[in-house]
Formats: structure tokens, sequence, C-alpha cells
């Protein structure tokens, strides 16, 4: 995934002149995980900055970049760091479209790793998605494979409107997958459908499909057809997908690795309780994050939905 | 594990062909060193390997054409060259996890997977598509939702499907279904009809009922006290004299205070048989009223009851209540108490029944009487001792 997403900077970099790169050892370095080795080299000093350890500045001077009408791509080391920069991107970045009437838009994306299993230490594995899909005039993004990363981070770049684009940290090197270094975006706002089945709805995002499409292979062995929706972009949220496979399935399990409270999940829950209840053949399971700090890494595959959690809250709706 | 793919050699040319692998699969290389020899359009051309490693996979043979950026060759990283961490390389292609933080779980798995967007076709119609308190009904009463017919919106099941379907209750879309069968119009229920459905299914969900059977002899009525509303009267007047004996069915029970109110004026409700349905006027005070006062009363309500000239306050808060339903047939039956109060007497048809007197079967009038009560706050002694009592003031001569 990492090499699409390099692959991805690189081709729009090459295809736009107003594409920039800015962040923290994006440069030399190559960024901290590698998402823009060899950019600098490549496109030169102008187009890929280096910047000082300042969140808050990084994403003021994309907000600046923009209105003068480049397209930066800014990376936030990780997503544990991004809380200095909400400032910007809410009051500033969100409603820039807004404020100038429809003048100016805001055309950045803000890069960040998301989620733990990564052995980090703390705050380097937070998954606070719902903190920015609270925020009107964002999109979030997260993709669930070097496919989805290259196509997704393609249209994000090619947005005219800010979006946050979040990038499963345990994924960054778990799989590898052909990636046709073809330019071609996947859309926005839509959900991707993994898998498709009758018995169940399971909707997941970001790292946490590789322990769902775990499950469905053991939920496959006791006869359980599942489908699996990947949310993709966490806001807006692409409701009718999801209450087509609804209506199709009657059931609903919605997994995130972020805490419970306030989750995104339970945004979708209320989306089907408003507009798909009668679908519903048992009550909505969520399987999330517990309410609680990520712990350190010895404790982290505790924290992270197992496999046995998504089998078990499957199975519950299947009772009910 | 690091794929090398086949670059554009400087031509803008779209492919080349393999001529020879240089190196093979298990085989430790390093940088520069000669991989494998390309023809293109123009030449050949020699390709140094690009990273230091063992060869794990060569993706295509001599004489295989190879498009430009298709995987070439796969080379593993030797040790020295996987921790190389935070040295920035700026390779993109190196295989180099370089965070400064934690450890980026790696794999060479290939991820197999197809995936789509577009929009599943409009659904078609949903099996056992229902709103959530019939499912639970459903559930509850083991009915599967798809045998029930929706008739909602879009087939949507509702409550009143789930009940039609348990058969628990004649719901309004069944009983159109019979009507229509019978080639009729089915009657809306009104006024006392209306009253009595109400009045009866609030008293059937809430009453623990319990009925005493038993007979007065009243052969020593003579012919004279049969006459003229006579069992009537005498019963309104057995039931005022029971209300002293056994005052405790002379009562207003309140099952949410867990409260009951003993009263000591007797206000008897009495069933009437009208056209329109089952009336009730109440007679007050019968304790105090002489017989005169008493029929004069009932004979006053009765015609009221009769030309519906009622009024509210005729019909309210009767502490006791008696059915003679006897007029016109039946021998016993089990009344329905209606709350707040907790008795009823209904009185059978009135007959010759062959009895037993000092050891000699004789034939005496008997009158057939049902007591119903209350049990959540009239014992059974009670009952029998109020119904005993009644039956002594009825044999009395007079």
């Amino acid at each position: 995934m990492i090499e699409a997403i390099a692959m991805a900077h690189a081709w729009e970099m090459q295809a736009d002149p107003n594409v920039v790169v800015i962040g923290q050892d994006v440069g030399a370095n190559g960024g901290v995980f590698r998402a823009t080795a060899g950019l600098q080299q490549r496109f030169g000093t102008d187009r890929v900055q280096d910047t000082p350890l300042a969140e808050a500045m990084i994403a003021g001077m994309s907000v600046g970049m923009a209105a003068q009408g480049l397209k930066p791509v800014a990376e936030i080391q990780f997503m544990g760091f991004i809380y200095p920069a909400l400032d910007q991107i809410i009051n500033h970045m969100s409603r820039m479209r807004y404020r100038t009437r429809g003048r100016l838009s805001c055309p950045v994306v803000i890069r960040t790793p998301h989620g733990g299993g990564i052995h980090a230490p703390e705050h380097h594995s937070e998954s606070t998605e719902s903190l920015l899909c609270h925020v009107p005039g964002i999109r979030v993004v997260i993709p669930s494979s070097p496919a989805r990363a290259y196509g997704l981070l393609l249209a994000a770049i090619r947005d005219p409107d800010p979006v946050v684009f979040l990038e499963p940290a345990r994924l960054y090197r778990a799989v590898r997958q052909e990636v046709a270094d073809d330019g071609r975006a996947l859309p926005l706002d839509v959900c991707f459908t993994l898998r498709e089945g009758g018995d169940v709805t399971i909707v997941t995002w970001g790292a946490m499909t590789a322990e769902v499409l775990r499950a469905v292979t053991e939920l496959d062995k006791e006869g359980v057809s599942a489908e699996v929706l990947d949310l993709a972009t966490l806001s807006p949220i692409d409701s009718g997908t999801i209450l087509a496979s609804v209506a199709k399935t009657g059931r609903l399990v919605i997994v995130h690795e972020a805490a419970r409270n306030v989750g995104v999940g339970a945004e979708i829950a209320a989306l089907v309780a408003e507009h798909g209840l009668y679908d519903l053949q048992a009550p909505i399971q969520r399987v999330a994050g517990y309410d609680t700090v990520m712990p350190l890494f010895r404790l982290e595959q505790e924290y992270i939905p197992s496999v046995r959690r998504i089998v078990d809250a499957v199975q519950a709706t299947l009772a009910a | 594990m690091t794929t090398f793919k086949l670059p554009d050699l400087g031509e803008g040319l779209a492919e080349a062909e393999i001529v020879t692998w240089h190196v093979g699969v298990g085989d430790t290389v390093s940088v520069d060193q000669p991989m494998v020899s390309v023809e293109t359009a123009k030449a050949v051309v020699d390709l140094p390997v690009p990273f230091s490693g063992v060869v794990e996979r060569l993706h295509a043979g001599p004489g295989d054409i190879v498009p430009t950026g298709a995987p070439l060759i796969d080379v593993a990283p030797t040790v020295a060259a996987s921790t190389a961490a935070g040295a920035g390389r700026p390779d993109a292609t190196a295989a180099n996890s370089a965070t400064v933080v934690g450890t980026v779980p790696s794999s060479d798995e290939e991820l197999i997977e197809t995936f789509s967007y577009a929009r599943p076709p409009a659904a078609a119609p949903v099996r056992g598509r229902a709103v959530p308190v019939a499912r639970a009904l459903a559930k509850r009463l083991g009915l599967e939702l798809d045998s029930v017919t929706g008739s909602g919106p879009g087939g949507l099941i509702t409550l009143d499907d789930v009940l039609a379907s348990a058969n628990v209750s004649a719901s309004p879309p069944a009983i159109a279904k019979m009507a229509a069968q019978a080639h009729t119009e089915p009657t809306p229920l009104r006024g006392s009809r209306r009253a009595m459905a109400h009045t009866m299914t609030l008293a059937r969900d809430q009453i623990a009922l319990s009925t005493v059977c038993d007979d007065a002899d009243i052969e020593v009525w003579g012919k004279a006290g049969r006459q003229g509303g006579g069992y009537t009267l005498r019963l309104m007047r057995a039931l005022a004299r029971a209300c002293i004996v056994e005052p405790a069915l002379n009562a207003w029970y309140d099952a949410n205070e867990n409260a009951r109110l003993v009263l000591k004026h007797v206000d008897l409700g009495v069933a009437v048989d009208t056209p329109g349905g089952l009336i009730v006027p109440v007679l007050r005070n019968i304790q105090a009223k002489s017989p005169d006062e008493l029929r004069a009363a009932l004979a006053t309500q009765k015609e009221a009851a009769h030309q519906r000239a009622l009024t509210g306050e005729d019909l309210r808060d009767f502490t006791l209540m008696l059915s003679n339903f006897g007029t016109l047939a039946g021998r016993y039956g089990i009344p329905q108490v209606v709350p707040p109060a907790v008795a009823i007497l209904g009185a059978g048809k009135v007959r010759p029944d062959a009895v037993v007197v000092d050891g000699r079967v004789e034939a005496h009038l008997r009158m057939p009487l049902s007591l119903s009560f209350d049990h959540r706050c009239v014992t059974g002694g009670e009952a029998c001792r109020f119904l005993a009592a009644v039956i002594a003031d009825l044999e009395s001569a007079e």
C-alpha cells in the first residue's frame, strides 16, 4: 500500500504542476513510512518541502497555498499528532468555500496514518476519525487495499475540496497487490462491495477489513453468507449502498477499530434506524474498540476487534 | 521482497524481449551486477541488478515479450539492506519500513480481491419486512413472518397483521373479508353496545372472577309474591339485607392503589335488556327505601332505559349489581363483575323442582342464584356468607 500511495503522488505531481507535497521529513527522508520516497529527488525542493515540527503550521500553510491555487498534499506523521492542526482544519480549511461564498475552495489533502497494530508508543495508534467526520465541509476517506489507496488518493487530490486521507498503518506493508499505475481514480463518497452475501451485511473500513474478511471465511464454513461493505468515505456516508444491502440481508453488523462511544458506527446505526428499520430482522450489532485509550503494544491486540468478536456478533444477529 | 519492473529504456518503447538472464532463482546478487539482456526495437540492452539480495522469482523467460512497467524480477533483500531503516534511501521501491516508531507488519502475501462500487439494483420485494413490534410479537408467538401477509405500504407487516395471522383477535381486514363473503356490510358498534364491549373487555382483563351457585326455595311466597315485578323487588331486599350480614361484597376495589372501599349505602345496578343493548340504571340507597318506593323507582328507571332517556348520572357508580336474567331463560350463569364493583348476583328462571322435605320429595318453586365476585378482594367465605344471607331472606315468607 505504501508504494501505491507513493505512486499516486508521483502520477499526480507529474500530471498537475500545482500539486505540492509538504510535511515533516517528506522530502530528503521520504516520509516516516516512506509514502513520499523519491518525490523530492524527482520533483525538486520547491514542490516537495520539509516543514518544521508544527502541525498547525502545516495545515495553515496548506490553506494558504490552496487559496493561491496550489493543491497541497500534506502529511501528518501520526493521527495522534493531528490535534494541533484541527484549528486550521475546522476553522479555515473546512469553511473556505462557505466563507468566500464559493469564490475560493480549499483543495487540500491531509494524509495521516490511522489505527494501531504496529507496536507503536502511546498516541501513535489513534483512530479518532469521528472527530473529523463531525465537521461539515471535510471529506474523510480511508482505503483498505493498495488498489483503493492508489485510486482514492488520486481522487482526493483532484477533488476541489478538503479531504482528510487516513492510511491504515498496519496495512502499509501487510500484503502485495499489483496496481496499474494508470492514473485512474476511484470515486469518492461510495462504499466498495468487497463481497456479496445474503445473510448479513458487515460495514467496516480501513485495516479492520482484514479481520472482517477472515471472519467471513470462518462464517462461510458455517454456511453463513456475509456481504462486506468497505465504507471508504467515512464522511459523507454512502447511505444508498448500505440501505440497499440491509434491505437485502435484513441484518447489520458494523465493525470499527475506533472506540464505540459516538463512533462512526453509531451514525450508520442511526441512519439504518431512520430509513431501514422495517428491513431489519434483528437489532444492529457494533463491534468496536473499547471506550478507553488505545493501549500500548502488548495489549493492542486485545483492543482491536478480533475475528472471534466479529463472528460472535454476526451469530448474535442471526440468533435474534 | 521487492519487485523490479521493466523500466522505460529511455526511448519511449512499450516493450522489450528477454534475451538472456544472467542471474537465476536462489542466487545472491548485489547492486549493479549484470542481471538480464533485453532486446528492444533498437538495441540489446543489459540491465544491472537494482537491489542486493536473493533472487526469488523471474517473471519472464528468454524469448518472452515484457511490457514496460510489468514485473521483471523479485529480489528478497539481504538483512543488511533491510536494516537501513531511517537512512533515507531515496528509492520508492526500497523495502524499507523506515518508521522511527513501532514495526509495520509486512508480508509477501498476494492480495487477490474484487470489489465493486456499483449501487446494487433496486431490491426485489423483501421477505418479512415488518415493523419492529410486529416482528417481536411474531417471535414470541412462534409465528414465521414469511407466512404473514403485510397490509402496510409496500407489503409492510403491521402488528394487526401478526395478530390476525395468529388468530388472536378478529382484526378489521378479517371482518371485512367475512362480510364480503356474506354479501353484507359490517356494523360498527355504537352507544350502549359499544360501551358494553369496552366495559367487558376491561372487566375480563382485570377481574379475578369466581362464581358460586345455589337455589332459594320460594314455595312460601304464594301466588301474590310473584306478581308485578315481585321477583326483582324481593331480590333487591335480599341483597340489601345480605350487605348488612356481609358488607365485603358492597364495595369498590382499586387495583392500582391496592385499596378497597366498603360502602354503607347500597346503590344497585339493575341490568335491563333493551333493543338498543344492555343498560344498567342505578337505584340509589335501596337499603333505605320502602318496597313501594323501590317498585316506583324500578319502574321509572326501566321505562327510561327503554326510552333511552337515562342520564349519565343514572348509570354511574353502582356498588353492587343484579341481573335477573331468569325472566327470559337460563338457570345458572357466570355473571361478569364490572369494576370497580366487586360482586354481581344473577337470578335464573324460577321453576318447580323436586325437593326433599322431611325425607319426602315435594314439588317446590325454586329460584337458581349465581353470585360472581372479584376474588382479588373478596374471599370465598365472604361470598358464601353473602349468598346464604340472600337465600335466607328470599326463603322468608315476607
